[in-house]
């Protein structure tokens, strides 16, 4: 095979039992790779209502054809299993170095079946696999498991492992690879935890190989120019990072504050903002494999209560830390990131949660007895302290472990829970972008930004500026974001990308890495097969029409300040065209003409 | 009265002097070498930018205008995303935005991220 290595591994860490496996050309040339295709095997072999912290939950690793070759940003994997967060399928995305070496070393991807009885890790090198103890290494955080393990195997290996936090089922525990770069939301590092699973260790001396190298070598050198000549992917995220767009949300309008109480601007956002972190904190940028972006901050705080060296955070961390908890100390928020980081927690999902205790605590929900202490909007020490206890699950970390959703209904308020299918919504407040809101609503794994990145449109102007509070034509838009981002997560390239390149862009790389011819509207075509299995995964695991909803706040209660002010979601005008555009029915089910135009 | 005389005297080509908050970001920061200033004016969007291009130089107008053609209008370079109080022009009037008295201007180089 071309593009894809052509093997899986399947691990059943129950009995030991280590298998190489074919892999199924057919499913990957409907479902690419990553997340598209590693939804599809977990589906055919697992059923939909399986408990998500239970043996028969598989986790997989995988791939995308593009992962590992000279494609642009062709860096990322994905790990894919039932979320414990959500109930519904999650596929978390990753960059760094890991998935390349995983098929460097010969495999597309991983399937762990069972649950080991004692701590273990995996061990490929090449040909040779091994599940190894790792009772020395439970406990311990994700930067001295890293060491360890490089140390014990190869120091070129490659590393994703879990922190405390997976080990002690958090409901938002990521899997971390390379130090700093997490495969984050929906919980995917408990599962890794619950299976008894420290870390898989990689190393390969193989490569892939491409169907066309004269025409790969073109596609992409056409890709990497558009990328680098555009103002965003080749000057602007470089330099400042995500957290470039604290300023911009904040003074449209759209920044989230307090657990969405107080949006839509935070006084001092710009001591929180990307230009500040520059100026302040930031050591060096850094990329992932193949990136010709250089997102990630290198950052050392040199001194003072939050002292330390790390990398991050992105903006979604700088907003859920800082403003979302109405905090503006800068360094607070990197200790904490950092903590995210160690411990393996993922940061929205963390700061959400922490800003959902805050309103509990204010409104007085709960108290003292169960906080130990007071716990308040604005406190940066606080915030920085319960992102620590989260991970050990200790004092009130343990109620905050389990997110937001279940936090706040245990004391009598889930509407306070910012979350959409109980997974807590990142950095943008949909009543401030009638688009994102839709996207939030629909997207097949609970609250989430990058699924359909919406923003792109309403806020920055790409690739055209749309009326950020018009609802007319965003049902038309999400659909194609979120079949765009669907194809292009499952072929191993950085959704980052889609700022610069489009549709035509990807489906040249793919035609001339696989061989398999590919349309830029087989693309899109691809991102709607992917994004249908995923609902109809969800339908059939309980999810109703229901379930595509914003919190009651952002549907009811108008925007308090800033240039919004005044502004609700008006979601109810955008769900029937979305569901019409999809080709499904009013109960928002894919219809047999649907399914069967899809292959599904 | 004053009315009468504002109209008159604006038919002779004055112009009122209008107070505004202009806000940079990002790398445009780096060229003003100021966060925000009110020392500039502009009747409507445009006119404020060609006041800051000329105090701040032609890195700032490369940044936010398209290269000019005769006798064509100036227009943006699609670098640059402009908000008055909070709103982009896209959805106002454009360049041909009127300012008024205490309108904040904010200029930020296109910029994408999440």
């Amino acid at each position: 095979m071309y593009g894809w290595v052509g093997q899986v591994l399947r691990i059943n860490l129950t009995n030991g039992t280590i298998k190489k496996e074919a892999l199924d050309q057919a499913e990957a040339g409907k479902y690419l790779g990553a997340r598209g295709l590693g939804t599809r095997l977990w589906i055919k072999e697992v059923g939909p209502t399986v408990d998500a912290l239970s043996a028969e939950n598989n986790l997989i690793f995988m791939t995308g054809p593009l992962t590992g070759t000279l494609a642009t940003n062709g860096g990322r994997y994905n790990v894919v299993c039932k979320s414990p967060l959500t109930g519904a399928m999650a596929a978390s995305n990753s960059g760094g170095y890991w998935g390349p070496e995983l098929k460097y070393a010969g495999y597309d991807g991983i399937i762990f079946e069972g649950k080991a009885e004692k701590p273990v890790y995996v061990w490929i090198n090449d040909d040779q696999v091994e599940i190894r103890c790792a009772e020395h290494l439970w406990g311990k955080d994700v930067i001295e498991t890293t060491d360890t393990l490089r140390a014990e195997t190869d120091f070129d290996a490659k590393v994703a492992c879990i922190g405390p936090a997976g080990e002690n089922l958090v409901k938002f525990a990521c899997i971390v690879n390379d130090y700093t770069r997490a495969a984050g939301r929906s919980g995917v590092g408990a599962v890794m935890g619950f299976k008894n699973l420290k870390a898989v260790v990689v190393k390969g001396t193989g490569a892939v190989r491409v169907a066309d190298p004269d025409g790969f070598l073109e596609a992409l050198t056409k890709a990497r120019e558009m990328v680098r000549s555009h103002p965003v992917t080749g000057t602007g995220l470089g330099l400042y990072g995500t957290g470039i767009l604290i300023n911009i949300l904040d003074q449209s309008g759209g920044l989230p504050v307090n657990n969405f109480r107080d949006s839509g601007t935070f006084p001092n956002a710009d001591a929180t903002s990307g230009e500040t972190l520059a100026k302040t904190y930031l050591v060096r940028n850094k990329g992932c494999m193949g990136c010709a972006i250089g997102c990630g901050r290198i950052v050392n705080v040199p001194d003072g209560p939050f002292k330390g060296f790390g990398e991050g955070p992105e903006y979604e961390a700088q907003w859920s830390l800082g403003a979302d908890c109405g905090v503006d100390n800068l360094a607070a928020i990197v200790r904490a990131n950092n903590y995210c980081n160690e411990l393996g927690l993922d940061p929205i999902s963390m700061g959400a949660t922490i800003a959902c205790a805050f309103e509990l605590f204010e409104i007085g929900a709960i108290s003292e007895k169960e906080t130990g202490r007071a716990i308040r909007f604005g406190d940066a020490e606080a915030m920085v302290e319960l992102t620590r206890q989260t991970a050990y699950r200790e004092g009130f970390g343990n109620e905050l472990a389990e997110g937001s959703y279940r936090l706040a209904s245990k004391f009598g308020h889930p509407e306070l829970s910012m979350s959409v299918k109980k997974q807590e919504l990142p950095a943008y407040d949909p009543r401030g972008l009638q688009g994102l809101g839709l996207n939030y609503a629909t997207s097949n794994r609970g609250g989430c930004h990058v699924r359909g990145y919406m923003t792109s449109p309403e806020i920055l102007g790409i690739p055209e500026k749309l009326d950020n509070l018009a609802t007319e034509g965003k049902a038309g838009w999400t659909k194609t974001f979120q079949d765009l981002t669907a194809a292009v997560d499952s072929s191993g390239i950085c959704l980052f990308l889609t700022f610069a390149i489009g549709a035509p862009e990807v489906a040249a790389q793919l035609s001339t890495a696989t061989g398999v011819e590919c349309t830029a509207d087989d693309v899109l075509k691809i991102g709607e097969r992917i994004w249908n299995m995923e609902r109809l995964f969800n339908l059939a695991n309980g999810f109703t029409k229901d379930d595509d909803t914003l919190p009651p706040r952002l549907l009811k209660e108008p925007m308090k300040v800033g240039p919004l002010k005044g502004v609700v979601n008006k979601l109810s005008e955008m769900l029937p065209e979305y569901y019409k555009v999809r080709g499904w029915d009013e109960d928002g089910r894919p219809t047999p003409e649907k399914l069967e135009e899809l292959g599904l | 009265m004053g009315g009468q005389l504002l109209k008159s005297l604006r038919s002779w080509g004055y112009k009122e002097v209008i107070r505004l908050k202009v806000k940079f970001f990002a790398l445009l920061r780096d060229i003003t070498r100021v966060k925000e200033t009110v020392d500039f004016t502009g009747g409507t969007v445009l006119e404020l930018l060609e006041n800051l291009c000329s105090h701040y130089g032609k890195r700032l107008a490369e940044w936010i205008f398209a290269p000019s053609v005769v006798g064509k209008k100036k227009e943006l370079s699609g670098n640059v995303i402009i908000l008055v109080n909070g709103r982009a022009i896209e959805h106002l009037a454009g360049i041909e935005t009127p300012l008024k008295q205490d309108d904040e201007v904010a200029i930020f180089p296109r910029m994408a991220g999440g």
